[in-house]
């Protein structure tokens, strides 16, 4: 039994509390709550807060030093939930002091409010107080270890981590999802049931939502066309905005009556911006491709930023509407009907998506697929093997490039506007990441991957100034519990996994 | 008449000449040994007919067809494939798509079928693990499936190049006992090794090379009996 572990573990987690409470997050996520709810004070959601990660301080505790037993598992909880407890108490204790004192502690640092500290003293003295948090912090270490040894030890609990670690296919399903799995008819009515979800979605959601969740869409065709080039193909393209900016700036010169007033119908120019991305992909790509890895890197980044500079130089404003954008985009409309709500566009996305992952998946599972895969483990050796790999190289940029086209008309003809900013690096680098935390390589993981990393900032956007700060933090978790992305395709699981099937096949047989 | 000639290659890595004139003959239905240090050219030999590396001067006849100019991918249609230095598989896709890949360039999709059969009769170990990714095999297993994959282009001529390297002794003795029984079945093969004791109890002929020339060849009696040979590559 190793206590020092536990006790390591409840520092980190009491380092992060009291890192927490200085930055002012205690009394911003109390105010939420309190406004959700209707109560008359922060203290409540403060201390959920504050209770979850001491929960957590536990269940890390019970896992880091792999406790074999309940009476192990309560002696690392409790060491765990001690540490921290003391940290916090302390913490709390000495800046209740300071405060009655009358000492000025924002003048140090700035956050740290005398309502921060307030919140989580119950009204007591400062020695009372400490002891509180003391005693908060060491019971939910305890309550934290005990069920996470429960959940190890018993059957859902490997059911539970089977799936949450990605062996879906070791058959740990909870019984009844099992059961569900074995019927005839399960994968008609989970497709079934996701179809009439789309379908009746953008009647549901509002303005907001719809257009919020479009952006979210178009996200995903971004991800799934750098997929192929990324994910399948392993070419690193950091330019890949660049083809967005195309398709864009393609349906916004043709349709908006400024600069051209050319006047073009939405339908006519879908696909002529689709194919001149995918156009300009491949003569980005007759020279670049020859390059390997991190100076591929480079050179793709450079011609994202070309791309987006020239769409802003004084110089060509008479041809691209220059750093003012173009405005009123022309979008689409049927029998004289017009589809150019967020609503409407809503369900032009949803058929995007299905179209471009339905054309990704035939292209993964094809000979085509093989050889980027093959190329992306090594270039060299695929050639040996008779891969023409330039050809392939091409094909993927061209596949990708024409993604990104369509997401780029889209996305200009639902904003009805485009400009030099909706095309910066940050673009190219969000979709790398969603591609990335999604899981490479696997279409449903770049839904997911769009979600968190468009969607949950938003779902965020009441944390305001901390949004970024709480999103990094997750990022940063992810990659270090799930390098392999929230739902990676079955060959990265393959990978990463290797040993812990029969692992968990066998802790699932013997309990 | 030999299947491939190998007429006074150079090569170069930038400005270092790597092979400085490499004249080597393959006979149909040899296995001809090349043998040499590190660094005298031995893969650099391979993978210049491969058309990975492209000779600057001297050219690569095969079957009366000149290939030096060709680029690899096309280079395996003329029936060469090299099961590579380090056996260099692709780690992420599994034993089948590995061997599938090996047959990349062909559409014969009976005769594929047949020829995975016969990996798989010659590599039973293959056959067991043919849904695992290539990059969890043991060292041994993973050579099996570079020979493999290279088995499934159909070559006439198989390039391999130091098949021994990192395995157990066991090990290798299964894997010469291959090359011997490919070679019976009619494939040509040019064989790379610094096991030489390994590499002449399967081959006919040998060429010794050092810092990118031929400065020895011949039988492998001959080569076995003559005293630099002994000194410098049997330990004697």
């Amino acid at each position: 039994m190793n206590v020092r572990q536990a006790l390591r573990n409840g520092f980190i987690i009491g380092t992060i509390s009291i890192f927490i409470i200085l930055l002012g997050l205690t009394v911003l996520v109390g105010g939420i709550v309190r406004g959700w709810f209707d109560l008359s004070s922060n203290a409540l959601g403060a201390w959920v807060l504050l209770g979850l990660l001491a929960l957590l301080g536990g269940v890390n505790a019970r896992r880091n030093t792999h406790a074999a037993s309940w009476k192990e598992a309560a002696v690392a909880g409790l060491a765990a939930g001690v540490a921290q407890g003391a940290m916090v108490g302390i913490f709390v204790g000495i800046v209740a002091t300071l405060i009655d004192s009358g000492t000025e502690v924002r003048q140090w640092l700035v956050q740290l409010t005398p309502e921060a500290i307030d919140l989580l003293r119950f009204g007591a003295a400062p020695v009372a107080a400490a002891l509180i948090v003391f005693a908060i912090f060491t019971l939910a270490g305890l309550l934290g270890a005990l069920p996470s040894y429960a959940s190890a030890h018993y059957q859902w609990g490997a059911a539970f981590r089977s799936w949450f670690w990605g062996m879906r296919d070791q058959g740990l399903d909870l019984p009844p999802v099992a059961a569900f799995r074995e019927y005839k008819y399960a994968p008609y009515i989970v497709y079934g049931l996701g179809l009439v979800l789309l379908l009746i979605a953008p009647q549901l959601l509002g303005r907001y939502w719809n257009y919020t969740l479009g952006t979210v869409g178009i996200y995903v065709i971004l991800g799934l066309g750098l997929n192929i080039v990324v994910g399948l193909a392993g070419l690193l393209d950091l330019g890949y905005v660049a083809f967005f900016a195309i398709g864009a700036y393609t349906v916004a010169m043709l349709t908006a009556p400024a600069p051209h007033n050319i006047g073009m119908s939405f339908w006519l120019v879908l696909p002529i911006g689709v194919v001149l991305a995918s156009i300009t992909g491949v003569l980005l790509g007759i020279p670049v491709l020859r390059m390997r890895g991190d100076y591929l890197a480079i050179v793709t980044l450079g011609f994202g930023e070309i791309i987006r500079i020239l769409s802003k130089s004084d110089v060509l404003t008479s041809f691209t509407g220059g750093p003012r954008g173009i405005r009123a985009v022309a979008g689409p409309s049927l029998f004289g009907m017009d589809l150019s709500s967020s609503q409407h566009f809503m369900y032009f996305i949803i058929l995007g998506i299905i179209l471009v992952a339905y054309l990704t998946y035939r292209l993964q599972n094809s000979r085509v697929g093989r050889a980027w895969m093959a190329m992306r483990e090594d270039e060299d050796v695929a050639e040996a093997m008779g891969i023409y790999t330039l050809k392939y190289k091409l094909l993927a940029f061209a596949i990708g490039a024409a993604f990104a086209g369509f997401g780029g008309v889209l996305f200009a003809s639902r904003n009805k506007f485009t400009g030099p900013e909706d095309f910066t690096l940050l673009v190219s680098i969000n979709v790398l990441c969603l591609v990335i935390i999604g899981g490479m390589g696997s279409i449903p993981g770049v839904v997911i991957g769009a979600l968190v990393l468009k969607g949950l900032p938003e779902m965020l956007r009441e944390l305001d100034d901390y949004r970024i700060l709480v999103f990094g933090a997750l990022l940063v978790m992810m990659m270090i519990l799930r390098p392999e992305g929230l739902l990676p395709s079955k060959r990265r699981r393959m990978e990463l996994h290797e040993e812990e099937p029969t692992e968990v096949v066998a802790a699932g047989g013997a309990a | 008449m030999a299947m491939l000639e190998v007429r006074n290659v150079h090569t170069y890595y930038g400005n270092i000449h790597a092979l400085k004139g490499i004249s080597i003959n393959v006979d149909e239905g040899e296995i001809v040994t090349l043998i040499g240090a590190n660094g005298a050219g031995k893969s650099t030999t391979l993978n210049a007919i491969c058309g990975l590396v492209k000779p600057r001067s001297g050219e690569i006849v095969l079957e009366n067809e000149a290939i030096h100019r060709l680029p690899a991918h096309e280079v395996v249609s003329k029936g060469v494939a090299q099961s590579p230095e380090g056996r260099r598989i692709f780690g992420r896709l599994t034993v089948q798509e590995n061997l599938e890949m090996g047959a990349f360039r062909r559409a014969d999709a009976g005769a594929i079928q047949e020829d995975m059969r016969r990996v798989f009769d010659l590599f039973p170990r293959l056959e067991e693990r043919r849904k695992q990714v290539g990059g969890t095999l043991s060292g041994g297993e993973q050579q099996m499936l570079a020979i493999g994959r290279a088995m499934m282009a159909r070559p006439r001529l198989l390039l391999l190049d130091e098949p021994s390297m990192g395995l157990a002794p066991l090990l290798v003795e299964d894997i010469f006992r291959v090359v011997r029984q490919l070679n019976e079945q009619g494939t040509t093969i040019l064989l790379v090794e610094q096991n030489a004791l390994m590499a002449f109890s399967v081959a006919h002929r040998g060429y010794v090379l050092e810092t990118g020339r031929v400065v020895l060849e011949g039988t492998v009696d001959e080569l076995r009996e003559n005293p630099e040979v002994q000194k410098a590559y049997l330990g004697g």
